[in-house]
């Protein structure tokens, strides 16, 4: 090693190698407890250090992390295996702001709020704002697919990352947009916590800031009844832009700090609606009565900034008034339906005062992600393992309720076992697959996300069971698993847009007859529907619903639509897919939650395969209350040359290229 | 190893430096306010490295005190991290106890002018004024190479930064004030404005006794700020129960100061005596520190006292010193005060709150870093084409002096006093 790391000194800025072992000490952790030390840290001073940094780890087997701010609160950047640490806090230019286009290309190492002001000065934001917003880089947050209070209304980070340039485990450099043609594999390196690839660049999206906010917090007599009131709020078609809850200890905990004024209520809803003067007038009238039909017990509106201001520092103060009870706090992470609030809230307390730990919930209620925080002493090695325990237990309960692992944390190492909960074997296998297929040599933030060898997975898969697929599916299933060996597969819908004739031999597998709405969820505002549908026809039976999503008006089948990806617009609702696989397993990705970043984001990559990954059986998406505009139309499309990189992960799927074998690849 | 405090008061109450340095809980959202991690990206030169470096050092798991060193001697004890984070961990004072447990013997040159300090302060103030005089005649500038080959650069650097060499100091300027029976306030001299400066205390005291009423010209001695932060602790107590004893003399009247750093650390007096022992000291510690107040929060609560317009025309802006802002929360007080005296020229700069790179003997000792930083400082002055730019600290005062000269010679930095005594003045017709 120390030879070898003499080599990368010569390839690195002078001084940009770190190698004394209280410089490796403090690369050794992150937010989260975990702690491992590299054998050195890069605190990398361009794009091109990195690039020849990776390739140098390639070269000499040595594994890399790379590291933004080090808020991980999962131990993402934490480096398992040793080796080498690249920090990219230095890389922070904004290279480009284009008002016009609101595009803004950034190095990796841009803190969050640092991009917030630039935009400002323009009239624009970047939506996605993680709690530490104030430090966190660009670069970090993309790797996290971190969220924040405002992605109820704007995304979360993947929603807004238009491109990214990438240093591959391979020490090459590569580019994935949006707009490139096959699979979209842009949404597979966002959230993969540097598993798959160090980003050096991101083009990211920036919104116009809205013309008025409206503040309005109300207490209520029960988390239930607060619960009941969010889904009244969506359900009248009122989009907030943020709808933040706490529980009575937190507030309790703030108001100790600083008297704000909260009411001293069970819940408190903090809710706040954006947009044009008129409008925004509107809604947080409408709030506000339906905030008081559901019994809230008070209900204050802001009247000015100043009072917005003070509303919210309850809302940002309580993680500070938390930090202060107890040198540390487990800020855990979990997402449940939204209806499904109640009974994780009840679970949490359960589990706490069988720990006997006690959990402050703050949650962002309007998509189910809860934060249980839970203060202690790391130096108390039994109270931190009752506290790991309780965390680790609420998490298992979120799955249980068809949740899952994380919201916005991440997986990293502290939840890499508890993936097997979430996940059947077929679909973690496949994950390590994906893993492989990028990076052969796992050099690349080893051994995180997923259950490794001697990982013990507790009780195993707990989420609730799938609906049985339909006779259909079932039958499709059969087709593939009874074909005969070397079978080559046409995965084809309505035939819209790949028209060619189906070579003689090979096994059709028709997805029109996957026909199904599975469940159409209008308390959570989700919708599983199989791939057969047509696009038309699902159209009309939202509406009878009153109920809208994300899809252009165009023919032929929903699978086909997303298969083919004439529209990037496909991408920003899609929560999970059910894909049948060449081998005849079913694997089923994502889930109903709106917001999740367990495991890598195979349900967006699938957009755009053409049928190569594998077929889409069903597929979940986002809902909406009112009407969204759609395109009425999507351009012609024809299947694209995959890239090399896109090649390689289709192997991940199917390795013996039996379905669809007759589109480009190099 | 030199002796350490071992106990401190923190924001949640008196903690062991094990207890304080382990309330950090590694969330990093101090990263940001830190000059030196900003300026490297570098983790160990970040408030939550340094914090991490100590507790590994306490836990007896560090092996490398070397880079440990490298680590906590560049931190610049400005404190931003601490208003930055949620528990008010105190990062400067754990940073220097870090400091103290590497420290093998004190600098010889730390070591005499403590003495000296103590033992007969007339020696160090003839001392300067030879110094000063070798400054004037321009001998200095020749003796810098000498300094330097000698093993004293930090010498040839405080020469090379300082621009000022008073042959008056403030206790030769003062010595014709008219005594009052009843002063309104009592002026502790820090050795910036007393040595230094001797026209930032005279124009304090003269500001002072318009908005206060006729004051005193307290005779104390060093606050001891110098020995707390490059010495030993026990040089650090013996000054600060001179200066207590010394207030003690007088009435209850309010001592103020005007060189922020020295503020903050009159303020911070209980902390020195939290042994068991020290019991009556740190009571009247306690008192002592409640009297003190800086200069720039007198000007806030006069603010409205003040005349307006003084600096029509040119730019006036106001650089946070450190000490003021995070060592006393005084952000607002300072800028009530530039704003009334200053009109409608009054403008913030961004960046206001950064350390400017002086830090007391930082400036010297880690040129390379504190001239990153001083540079940023007048890029952000210039930004908003300051003509004047106000602070309050000797510190800040001798490093944004050196960065004006040699980046933006069109502004030029005052203390804050300056400023309100001339506005004053103005109105007088003087």
């Amino acid at each position: 090693m120390a030879a070898a790391l003499e080599e990368l000194k010569r390839l690195v800025s002078p001084g940009a190698l770190l190698t004394s072992s209280s410089e490796l000490a403090v690369y050794s952790y992150d937010g989260a407890l975990e702690r491992a030390r590299p054998d050195a840290v890069l605190v990398a001073r361009s794009a091109d250090e990195v690039r020849r940094a990776v390739a140098w780890c390639a070269a000499n087997k040595v594994a890399f992390v790379a590291r933004g701010a080090g808020t991980n609160l999962s131990g993402g950047c934490i480096p398992l295996r040793g080796g080498l640490v690249i920090a990219l806090a230095k890389l922070n230019c904004i290279l480009s702001l284009d008002a016009a286009a609101r595009v803004a290309c950034v190095e990796p190492g841009v803190v969050n709020l640092d991009l917030q002001k630039e935009a400002e000065k323009v009239g624009l934001f970047y939506a996605p704002d993680p709690a530490s917003f104030r430090v966190s880089t660009i670069g970090g947050n993309a790797a996290e697919n971190a969220g924040g209070p405002r992605c109820l209304k704007y995304g979360v980070t993947t929603n807004h990352v238009l491109a990214v340039e990438a240093v591959m485990p391979d020490g090459t450099l590569a580019r994935f947009s949006q707009e490139d043609g096959g699979p979209e594999l842009l949404s597979l390196l966002i959230g993969a916590e540097g598993t798959l690839a160090v980003l050096t660049k991101l083009w990211v999206k920036l919104t116009p800031i809205p013309e008025e906010t409206r503040t309005v917090l109300a207490g209520f007599a029960s988390i239930d009844a607060a619960v009941a009131c969010v889904a009244k709020i969506i359900a009248a078609g009122v989009l907030p832009r943020c709808l933040e809850a706490m529980d009575r200890p937190t507030v309790e905990s703030v108001e100790a700090v600083r008297s704000l004024g909260y009411p001293k209520d069970p819940a408190v809803l903090l809710i706040e609606i954006d947009g044009d003067k008129a409008a925004c007038a509107r809604e947080a009238e409408a709030v506000e009565s339906l905030c008081r039909e559901a019994g809230a017990s008070s209900v204050r509106a802001a009247a000015d900034p100043a009072e917005r201001e003070r509303l919210w520092e309850g809302r940002r103060g309580a993680y500070a008034a938390l930090a202060r009870l107890a040198p540390n706090v487990l800020v855990e992470d979990g997402v449940v339906p939204r209806d499904k609030l109640p009974d994780i809230v009840r679970r949490i307390q359960e589990i706490a005062a069988k720990h006997g730990v006690k959990a402050h919930l703050l949650f962002h209620a309007g998509d189910g992600n809860i934060h249980p925080n839970i203060p202690y002493d790391e130096r108390d090695a039994e109270e931190t393992a009752r506290v790991k325990a309780a965390g680790h237990e609420m998490l298992e309960a979120c799955v249980e309720l068809g949740g899952s692992l994380s919201g916005e944390h991440g997986i990293g190492v502290d939840k890499r076992d508890a993936m097997a909960w979430l996940f059947t074997p077929e679909t973690l296998r496949l994950f390590h697959r994906v893993k492989d297929a990028i990076d052969p040599g796992h050099l690349a933030n080893p051994d995180k996300l997923f259950p490794i060898p001697g990982s013990k997975p507790g009780r195993g898969f707990v989420r609730p069971p799938a609906a049985a697929l339909s006779d259909y599916a079932s039958f499709l299933v059969d087709k593939v698993r009874t074909a005969p060996a070397g079978a080559s597969f046409r995965v084809r819908g309505a035939s819209t847009r790949w028209k060619a004739e189906t070579p003689g031999g090979a096994v059709e597998l028709l997805s029109t007859g996957l026909g199904r709405v599975v469940d159409l969820d209008k308390r959570n505002y989700t919708l599983t529907v199989e791939s057969g549908v047509s696009v038309h026809a699902l159209h009309a039976e939202l509406e009878q619903n009153g109920v809208f999503a994300r899809l252009p008006k165009c023919g032929g089948t929903l699978g086909g639509l997303l298969a083919a990806r004439p529209w990037p617009g496909l991408r920003e609702d899609i929560l999970g897919m059910r894909l049948l696989l060449s081998n005849g397993e079913v694997v089923e990705l994502g889930g109903k939650v709106v917001k999740n970043v367990a495991g890598y984001d195979l349900s967006r990559l699938v957009l755009g395969s053409w049928g190569t990954f594998g077929v889409i059986l069903e597929v979940t998406m986002k809902l909406y209350a009112f009407p969204i505009e759609v395109p009425s139309s999507v351009p012609d499309a024809k299947p694209p040359t995959f890239s090399p990189w896109a090649s390689r992960v289709r192997k991940a799927f199917d390795p013996d290229g039996r379905f669809n074998p007759w589109l480009n690849y190099p | 190893m030199s002796e350490t405090l071992g106990r401190l008061l923190t924001d949640l109450g008196e903690r062991s430096t094990y207890d304080a340095v382990s309330q950090c809980s590694r969330c990093g959202y101090c990263e940001q306010a830190c000059p030196t991690y900003v300026a490297t990206g570098d983790e160990s030169k970040s408030p939550r490295g340094r914090n991490q470096i100590l507790r590994l050092m306490l836990e007896g798991k560090l092996d490398d005190p070397k880079a440990a060193e490298e680590a906590l001697s560049t931190c610049l004890l400005c404190g931003a991290c601490t208003t930055a984070c949620y528990a008010k961990v105190p990062v400067a004072d754990l940073a220097l106890e870090g400091r103290r447990m590497l420290r093998g013997k004190t600098h010889w040159l730390v070591r005499i002018v403590s003495r000296m300090i103590i033992v007969c302060p007339w020696l160090l103030a003839f001392l300067l004024k030879i110094g000063f005089l070798f400054k004037k005649t321009g001998l200095s500038k020749l003796g810098r190479p000498l300094l330097r080959a000698v093993g004293m650069p930090v010498l040839a650097s405080m020469d090379e930064h300082t621009d000022e060499a008073p042959l008056r100091n403030l206790d030769d300027l003062t010595r014709k004030r008219k005594k009052t029976e009843t002063p309104a306030y009592r002026y502790f001299a820090s050795c910036g404005p007393r040595y230094l400066y001797p026209r930032v205390g005279t124009a304090t005291m003269f500001a002072l006794d318009e908005l206060k009423g006729t004051g005193a010209y307290l005779k104390n001695s060093c606050c001891g700020l110098l020995a707390h932060n490059y010495g030993e602790l026990d040089d650090a107590r013996r000054l600060a129960k001179k200066n207590i004893e010394h207030a003690e003399k007088s009435g209850s009247e309010p001592l103020i100061g005007d060189c922020s750093s020295c503020v903050a650390f009159l303020k911070t007096y209980p902390q020195l005596f939290l042994k068991p022992e020290d019991v009556q000291w740190r009571e009247r510690a306690e008192v002592f520190s409640k009297r003190v107040k800086d200069v720039i929060e007198i000007y806030g609560e006069c603010a409205d006292k003040l005349p307006a317009g003084i600096s029509a025309g040119v730019e006036t802006t106001y650089h946070d010193s450190c000490r003021a802002l995070n060592g006393q929360g005084l952000k607002d007080q300072p800028r009530r005060a530039a704003k009334a005296a200053a009109g409608k020229s009054y403008c913030e700069m961004p960046g206001a709150d950064a350390c400017c790179g002086g830090a007391g003997a930082f400036g010297f000792v880690h040129e390379e870093l504190s001239e990153e930083l001083l540079k940023k400082k007048v890029g952000n002055a210039a930004s908003v084409q300051a003509g004047v730019i106000l602070t309050s600290s000797t510190s800040c005062l001798i490093q944004l002096a050196r960065g004006l000269r040699k980046y933006y010679p069109d502004a030029r930095v005052l203390h804050l006093s300056e400023f309100v005594a001339g506005a004053l003045k103005k109105t007088h017709g003087a």
